[in-house]
């Protein structure tokens, strides 16, 4: 019987520094971890401690993965000091992936805050894998400034993608931001896509996320179709520990992507 | 079922061929309180039915989860995988009902769902349970609240009642070894027979006992009513209001389970232990950033009723609570989750 607690390990073979405290570290596992978008993997940080991250590149290409990482606690922390080279352990993949047949034929909003943007990309990087399959991609990204922005070198490449429209928005501008300033929702008061049948997908920090879903809502969008990345403290990941719970779900085994629906009856859900 | 009379006169004997096949932990009597012990030959030696009278009390203040779910134990290592130890065939002499009851949330967790606990799985199938009556229940008891009985409802390997300090044995099929081991010792019980009727009179009489005791059944719809009552923090507060956040009574709790995993620097690697956690600890939820879901203790405590009583009960068909009374007994605040409950 295999062991669901046992990490295997898994080399960092490249990093690159997205902000000056997120960084993306492409990883080669001994063994393949067979994620699909929206799923994610308990990264142990040997002698530190282990955390969940949902990788941050295509599920069409597994050899290696990406995840985007900020540092924030201890294992970040930890892992920072972590070079190409060194090893780290990985288990998985947990929860559930996004449901993309439920997705073609539709317009796809996507709509991410800050480090928010790494499981998304994820997503962004199946739909685009396959792009004939759905209507079109929206992608609205929202960071502190403009050196907050993760995957910098890589917007500009995303928006030559036909059928994508990208735009960004910064709480704090500079002389060089030339796009909106102001909170995410700025870039959401003329929503392109029918908003009955289109399908919203929200990562980010809980108020922003709780600010998006508000305002999805009012833009009409049912709660079936918005899907929320919801952030809860998983230890496990095998829907055992019971840390994670939030109302009827455990996030680590039923999520950690929720429709609105799902949660929409739990109290103060974006905490 | 098989069941057989095994005479106080050839207890002894039979637990030393126990012994010479299994670890063997019986209930024992320390200073009026029940607890788990490890069989040694030299116990054998005293009063030949010495081991009996705990077998008539209520259950070990250890839940029988801690068996089987270690408080602490390594569950992996990195970067070579752990190799669990393989330990020698067990029997728990003496369980209780609504301990055997509630290994069936255990099972459902760690034994049933995608994932599946290896180690639990490993220790269930190591070992044997039998399971004892309780003639005598306490005031701190009330598994009849929750449709359970003093007495095996659910078999195990064996059913175990003392009658007239002579024990009498039913066996199932997986518990039949255990009489085969030492069968002269035994001899078979007809049906009708003096010993099944007394054992059987004892049973009647804890379990009007047990329904003098809680006589006041709780709200048929009791998951419903915990779900109704979850934001009411007023209600929640009023209950919880001397609680000292010890958490005798999750540590206690026959079928709390939930853990921690956490690593430890060793060598060049690191071992993972998992260990017993709880759901009251202030920073159960907390996320890295440092959000936290139930930061206020009436959140916490709310929430352990929601879990056991809504949402076990939605998700797997039974509560997790087996009114076994540890919670109560060793709360500190006096909080008597029947009076939480009743009101509801």
């Amino acid at each position: 019987m295999s062991n669901p607690y046992q990490p295997i390990p898994a080399t960092i073979i490249e990093t690159h520094d997205e902000t000056p405290n997120i960084r993306t570290f492409k990883l080669k596992p001994e063994r393949e971890i067979p994620f699909l978008a929206g799923q994610f993997v308990e990264l142990t940080v040997p002698g530190h401690g282990e955390a969940p991250f949902t990788p941050s590149s295509s599920h069409f290409k597994r050899d290696t993965f990406d995840m985007t990482i900020m540092k924030v606690g201890r294992a970040t922390s930890a892992l920072f000091d972590l070079e190409a080279g060194d090893r780290v352990g990985a288990r998985g993949p947990f929860g559930q992936r996004y449901p993309l047949e439920k997705f073609e034929g539709k317009d796809i909003y996507i709509v991410g805050g800050g480090v928010g943007l790494a499981p998304l990309r994820a997503l962004f990087l199946a739909l685009v894998h396959e792009i004939d399959k759905y209507r079109r991609i929206f992608l609205r990204y929202g960071a502190r400034t403009p050196d907050d922005i993760v995957y910098k070198h890589l917007l500009p490449e995303w928006q030559k993608i036909p059928k994508v429209d990208i735009d960004l928005s910064v709480d704090v501008s500079d002389e060089r931001w030339m796009k909106k300033v102001g909170v995410v929702t700025c870039l959401m008061d003329d929503i392109p896509c029918d908003e009955k049948s289109s399908i919203a997908v929200v990562c980010g920090p809980p108020i922003m996320m709780k600010f998006v879903n508000q305002k999805l809502l009012d833009a009409g969008f049912q709660g079936s179709n918005i899907y929320l990345s919801m952030e809860t403290n998983m230890s496990c990941g095998v829907g055992q520990c019971r840390h994670c719970r939030l109302g009827p779900y455990l996030t680590c085994k039923d999520g950690p992507v929720l429709t609105w629906d799902q949660i929409k009856d739990i109290e103060n859900p974006f905490v | 079922m098989g069941e057989y009379v095994l005479p106080k006169s050839n207890i002894s004997q039979w637990l030393s061929k126990l012994l010479a096949k299994y670890a063997v932990y019986v209930p024992i009597e320390v200073e009026k309180q029940v607890h788990w012990h490890l069989l040694e030959p030299r116990d054998l030696e005293k009063e030949p039915d010495a081991i009996t009278p705990a077998q008539r009390r209520i259950r070990a203040s250890e839940p029988v989860k801690s068996f089987m779910f270690q408080p602490r134990r390594q569950v992996a290592s990195f970067p070579e995988p752990f190799t669990p130890e393989v330990s020698k065939p067990r029997v728990l002499l003496g369980i209780k009902s609504c301990d055997i009851a509630a290994l069936k949330v255990h099972d459902k967790i760690l034994g049933e769902g995608e994932f599946k606990d290896p180690f639990y799985l490993a220790q269930r199938k190591n070992t044997l349970l039998v399971v004892a009556d309780c003639p005598e229940p306490e005031q701190s008891c009330f598994c009849n609240l929750l449709g359970l009985t003093p007495y095996a409802m659910e078999a195990g390997d064996a059913v175990l009642s003392v009658v007239d300090g002579n024990w009498v044995l039913g066996v199932t099929e997986s518990g039949k070894g255990l009489v085969d081991l030492a069968s002269e010792l035994f001899t078979e019980l007809r049906e009708g027979s003096s010993e099944l009727a007394r054992r059987d009179e004892q049973r009647h009489t804890a379990l009007v006992t047990l329904n003098m005791t809680n006589t006041k059944p709780w709200n048929p719809d009791l998951a419903g009513a915990v779900a109704a009552k979850l934001s009411d923090t007023a209600f929640w507060n009023k209950h919880a209001e001397t609680c000292v956040e010890c958490f005798g009574c999750l540590m206690g709790c026959p079928t709390c389970y939930c853990f921690l995993l956490y690593d430890q620097a060793r060598d060049a690697g690191v071992d993972r232990t998992r260990a017993w956690d709880a759901c009251y600890e202030a920073a159960y939820a907390r996320v890295g950033g440092g959000a936290n879901p139930r930061a206020e203790f009436v959140k916490r405590f709310a929430n352990r009723f929601s879990c056991k009583f809504s949402a076990f009960k939605t998700d797997h068909g039974m509560y997790a609570c087996t009114g076994c009374g540890r919670c109560l007994k060793s709360c500190m605040g006096k909080i008597d989750i029947r009076k939480v409950l009743g009101e509801l």
